[in-house]
């Protein structure tokens, strides 16, 4: 059984979006800021982190530059979720262009659970 | 009635058969013509006689010599002579002679009427010339008087846009303070001297051309929507606007630079707080759909037939919340010109097939056919991914919503001569003749009895509209009565 880690503050979306992905037979593991998610990758060595962008403690971006960092984490695909305007604020958005070439897919929200469950089918079976 | 002095005329060419023309006609008007085969023959002229040539008709033809440079060196060492040129066609190299300080181009082809009238308005721009020249003098020697007890000046003196004037050759002959301020003019640095001394701006500085060589009128020069220039760290709304004299001859520019930084500062905010609530709003939308979603896919529990159909629709409600959001942002972009965010080689069929198996789902249980057809081997197109997605989408969805039951949308993408086509037909219910004009005005809606029921915030074909312009492409659509819809975009493929 494949793991996803699905890091995101709002936990009514996470609590729905575990249900969809239970379903598919996904193994999913929650946390709710950068931080508690950095943590639970190192623990739970994920296949697959799927990961808010404006979150407490720690931003999306900033894990994100932390995984990728990591020699023995940079090969877990990650995905960059946000509701994040691309016009907002426009150097928070030139950082995410640089790093999203660094994720490996950008999902923006709100995102249709069909599209969500298709993206994660396709980075898992890349890996 | 003032008597004229006669006109002083030298004309440089080599072809003498043309030089002949030229001088017969002259003094068949009854100037003093001089003639000269070379440039350096026509130097010597000039040097021999000063103050005996006012206007000079300068072959473009010359060999050996580089004529601009000639130009600007003659108008800056002897601005008192007028430049005209002849060309065999009078083409970019008379443009570029113009902007060098000529007054214009006779064509050698020409005919003896047309001639005169050429000449005569050069001879009428000379004098007109030389009356500013005397005038800006006098402006000069008088200039403390006419400081004392020109109310108009005061006016000028304490307007807060700033404020440069100029005569016809660009010639800075009047700035006032707020002017001096934003562009560091002096009045030993700029007046006089031409307006590319002392701002440094080829955009600004084609407005004061633009005003001075267009024959245009005022409200066809602000026809264009009023520029926005940056200068330094200050935006300026620029007018321009031309000064006739009497006969309605230019004889200058005025430019009005109206700070407009502070506005320009207000705007931003507002986008900063737009994007802010759209995150606010996307965010619990997000959740909202995904909850609905994983409910209404059993994932909770079973449901009854009543709490599917309500949930159903409380799921297009949200789905249609967040259309709105969209719109309301990507507009904006649109607005500002920002629709097109990185121009990358895009496979459009790729793009196309991604966006037709999304929407797919939603035609399919709408119970709507769709088909989509897509030729093989298309070139890539140069695009921005983003934009190019929106017009699928948008275009797709509007047929799917206006399309009823047992309807049929097809999508195609080919080659049509140097595009790439894409056209979205529908069998819906179509737009009525008296809307077809308005269908890409922002918050258009069609209202009849059958739309009602369809939600959308009628930006959705202005988004495209926009995208579309921004992408140097065309958007085309018909709808006969009761024969449904198409829209076609073009695009053109760059070679």
């Amino acid at each position: 059984m494949k793991k996803v880690l699905l890091v995101d503050d709002d936990v009514d979306f996470c609590e729905a979006t575990k249900l969809l992905l239970d379903s598919k037979g996904y193994d999913v593991v929650l946390a709710h800021d950068g931080k508690a998610g950095l943590e639970k990758v190192r623990a739970e060595k994920p296949d697959l982190v799927i990961l808010d962008v404006m979150m407490p403690e720690m931003n999306g971006y900033d894990v994100c530059v932390v995984l990728k960092a990591d020699a023995d984490l940079k090969k877990i695909p990650v995905v960059l979720l946000t509701a994040v305007d691309q016009a907002f604020f426009k150097t928070t958005y030139t950082r995410a262009m640089g790093l999203m070439t660094e994720a490996d897919d950008y999902i923006a929200k709100p995102v249709e659970p069909g599209e969500l469950v298709k993206r994660v089918e396709d980075l898992l079976s890349k890996k | 009635m003032l008597i004229q002095p006669s006109i002083n005329i030298l004309v440089v060419e080599n072809d003498i058969t043309i030089l002949q023309r030229c001088r017969e006609l002259l003094l068949d008007e009854g100037h003093n013509v001089r003639t000269a085969e070379c440039i350096e023959e026509a130097l010597d002229i000039i040097q021999k006689h000063p103050g005996d040539v006012d206007i000079m008709l300068l072959s473009l033809e010359l060999p050996g010599w580089a004529h601009m440079t000639l130009i600007e060196t003659l108008q800056k060492a002897r601005r008192e002579i007028l430049i005209m040129t002849m060309s065999a066609n009078c083409g970019e190299e008379a443009i570029e002679a113009m902007h060098a300080g000529a007054y214009d181009c006779i064509r050698k082809t020409f005919t003896a009427d047309r001639f005169r009238i050429k000449i005569n308005r050069a001879i009428e721009a000379f004098r007109l010339r030389r009356q500013l020249d005397l005038l800006t003098r006098q402006r000069q020697a008088e200039f403390t008087r006419v400081r004392q007890d020109a109310n108009l000046y005061a006016i000028l003196q304490s307007f807060s846009d700033a404020l440069v004037v100029t005569d016809w050759q660009t010639n800075i002959v009047l700035f006032n303070p707020a002017a001096a301020s934003l562009f560091d003019l002096t009045e030993e640095t700029a007046l006089a001297h031409p307006v590319s001394v002392s701002i440094k701006s080829d955009e600004l500085l084609s407005f004061f051309i633009r005003a001075i060589k267009s024959d245009s009128s005022l409200a066809m020069l602000m026809a264009d929507e009023e520029p926005v220039v940056k200068v330094g760290n200050k935006n300026l709304r620029v007018y321009v606007f031309s000064v006739k004299n009497e006969g309605g001859t230019v004889i200058g520019a005025v430019a009005l630079f109206h700070d407009v930084t502070k506005v320009s500062a207000m705007d931003k905010l507002r986008d900063d707080f737009l994007s802010m609530v759209s995150h606010e709003l996307k965010a619990p939308l997000s959740s909202l759909l995904m909850q609905i979603s994983v409910i209404l896919d059993g994932l909770a529990g079973d449901l009854s037939p009543k709490q599917t159909d309500l949930l159903g629709k409380a799921k297009e409600k949200t789905k249609g919340m967040i259309t709105l959001v969209n719109d309301i942002l990507d507009y904006r972009r649109i607005q500002e010109g920002k629709s097109i965010q990185k121009i990358e080689s895009l496979d459009l069929a790729k793009i196309l097939q991604r966006t037709v198996e999304l929407m797919r789902l939603s035609a399919e249980e709408k119970g709507i056919k769709m088909t989509c057809e897509i030729a093989e081997g298309l070139p890539s197109f140069n695009g921005d991914r983003g934009g190019l997605e929106v017009i699928f989408v948008n275009l797709i969805s509007n047929a799917i919503k206006y399309t009823q039951q047992g309807g049929h949308v097809n999508v195609s993408l080919n080659k049509a001569g140097k595009d790439i086509r894409f056209k979205v037909v529908d069998t819906g219910i179509g737009i009525p003749p008296e809307d077809i004009d308005r269908v890409f005005e922002k918050f258009y809606r069609i209202k009849t009895d059958e739309t009602r029921s369809i939600s959308g915030s009628g930006l959705g074909l202005s988004i495209v509209k926009g995208i579309v312009e921004a992408h140097n492409s065309t958007i085309f659509m018909e709808s006969p009565p009761g024969q449904g819809t198409t829209f076609i975009v073009s695009l053109p493929v760059e070679e």
